[in-house]
């Protein structure tokens, strides 16, 4: 069985059509990306005893809030970790495994809400599920930037868009499920997480199992039309931050390359996490009177769709207009867009604010769906899933400390007497200079130095094992 | 080199009936989410 999961084993034959490996990304992505829909689970979950209300025992909200902290955080570390063993065991290998832990985390929270043990909410959703999400997301991104060298931007794109898209589903999926199984002495939570759970494992071992990685000398036909990422052939037009070579991912990491898009992937979902916490009390506050909670839950919503249309759009024109740029517009028009939201309240323009926050969230998702191809244009291929991995802790330590950022901001403002709506200005403020600071980190980032580079004989070292079997 | 290894998804791309299934089971789901999403979202603009 473990011989059949082997990356030696997915090799494509003669007439496989690599267009099947995005829709195999995106039923993984699709699955996993149900982690930005856990806030449905909160509300019930602090009802799982008193069922109609909060009962004494209950789980409070701050208490539930650190199963999606950990989750996260074991996002990174795991792709951290294990992007490594990913390139050489495999897209399938390690789809499988995130298919378990990512599972297997519905399961043993089942578990701990049926005994209301908070512990095994955080072990399950927390730690199993978190590394679910970190193999799971870091999974295809190697295996699409291989099949398609000539639209890496576009591919990954297309799967990281379901991580944005899978809140879409999962939350009235979660909705549907709770209403179905609800019952006057249940919420219906337990059996939720194993309905849900069954159907991501089926889904993400379906993908797993679609997985096929390119031959050795892989190619695709000459481009017709230009665009910037080009295959490694068309050298002559290769703009210079793309590389014909590979760097190993235990160097990668150490230069500065690196440490400034870690800083620009930070960066960015930092200020995008200032929207996303905040948006529905933020619409309902800048606006008091004229939107209520449901129209606050529709804005939400709209922001889910803009998050997910950014991560295809905004990887796809890099395609196009080379990465740095594409980052490059993200800190140019960002900061001019977060102080537009405070001056659309100041005018009282519902329309503005929202266009505005939709651009904003855009950019959010972009920055996550066009990181790998910018990886890959600086790095080489050969271990772009591992280095990627590593640079996802950029998205947990935001995930941390930009709720806490803003949270904090926001209430040292009202205990020193900022009226409620004025006091997300400041905040608004900050996210431009964090933004700010982006841009000249962006701006920096030069090709890695030539003695990074792998040599002919170690890059032949690397790839060995595989041709070995 | 491109002409002399195209490679096979290059040279025969083949499974056009497989890739249009993939396509929809993926495609359904998330065109769901995508309308439910909406009807949500057109409470903002009532």
């Amino acid at each position: 069985m473990a011989g059949f999961l082997t990356r030696e084993r997915i090799v494509a034959g003669p007439g496989f059509n690599r267009w099947l490996v995005p829709p195999a990304a995106l039923a993984i992505h699709l699955s996993i990306g149900q982690a930005y829909a856990f806030s449905v689970f909160k509300l019930p979950l602090t009802k799982a005893i008193g069922i109609s209300q909060p009962a004494p025992g209950d789980w409070s909200q701050p208490e539930l809030a650190w199963i999606f902290t950990i989750a996260i955080v074991f996002l990174g570390l795991s792709a951290a970790l294990f992007g490594r063993w990913l390139e050489r065991a495999g897209p399938r290998k390690s789809g499988v495994v995130a298919a378990v832990c990512w599972a297997g985390g519905f399961l043993v929270s089942a578990a701990g809400v049926r005994l209301h043990n908070i512990w095994l909410l955080y072990l399950g959703y927390g730690v199993l599920g978190g590394c679910g999400l970190g193999l799971g997301y870091i999974t295809p991104v190697s295996t699409l930037i291989k099949w398609f060298p000539d639209r890496r931007g576009m591919a990954t794109g297309m799967a990281i868009m379901g991580f944005g898209g899978g809140a879409l589903i999962g939350a009235p999926l979660a909705d549907l499920l709770m209403k179905h199984y609800a019952t006057p002495t249940s919420v219906g939570v337990v059996q939720t997480f194993v309905t849900m759970g069954l159907i991501y494992f089926v889904a993400m071992m379906a993908g797993a199992f679609l997985f096929r990685v390119p031959p050795p000398g892989f190619t695709v036909p000459p481009p017709v039309r230009r665009s910037r990422a080009l295959t490694v052939e068309h050298a002559t037009l290769r703009p210079p931050l793309i590389t014909l070579r590979h760097v190993h991912v235990d160097v990668a990491w150490k230069t500065p390359q690196f440490g400034l898009l870690w800083a620009v992937l930070f960066l960015n979902v930092s200020a995008g996490i200032g929207i996303l916490e905040q948006a529905s009390p933020m619409i309902q506050e800048m606006f008091k009177g004229r939107v209520a909670a449901s129209a606050a839950a529709g804005f939400v919503g709209l922001l889910s769709l803009f998050n997910m249309a950014g991560r295809f759009g905004w990887s796809s024109l890099s395609d196009r207009i080379g990465r740095k740029r594409t980052y490059g517009a993200f800190f140019t028009l960002g900061p001019l867009l977060y102080v537009t939201l405070p001056f659309a309240g100041r005018i009282g323009s519902v329309i503005l604010f929202v266009a505005a926050a939709a651009l904003i969230i855009t950019m959010y998702g972009g920055g996550f769906a066009t990181i790998p191809a910018y990886l890959s244009d600086l790095f080489g291929t050969q271990f772009v899933g591992a280095i990627h991995g590593r640079l996802l802790t950029a998205w947990s330590a935001a995930g941390v400390a930009g709720p806490v950022l803003v949270n904090y901001i926001r209430e040292y403002q009202i205990q020193h007497g900022v009226p409620a709506a004025q006091a997300y200005n400041v905040t608004m403020y900050l996210m431009a200079g964090l933004l700010v600071i982006g841009f000249f980190c962006n701006l920096s980032v030069r090709p890695v130095a030539e003695r990074h580079y792998m040599s002919e004989d170690q890059l032949a070292r690397e790839r060995a094992p595989a041709a070995a079997h | 080199m491109a002409q002399e290894n195209p490679g096979p998804g290059y040279a025969h791309p083949g499974q056009w009936g497989l890739v249009a299934v993939a396509w929809l089971l993926v495609g359904i789901p998330l065109l769901w989410g995508i309308w439910t999403t909406l009807q949500k979202a057109a409470a903002l603009f009532e």
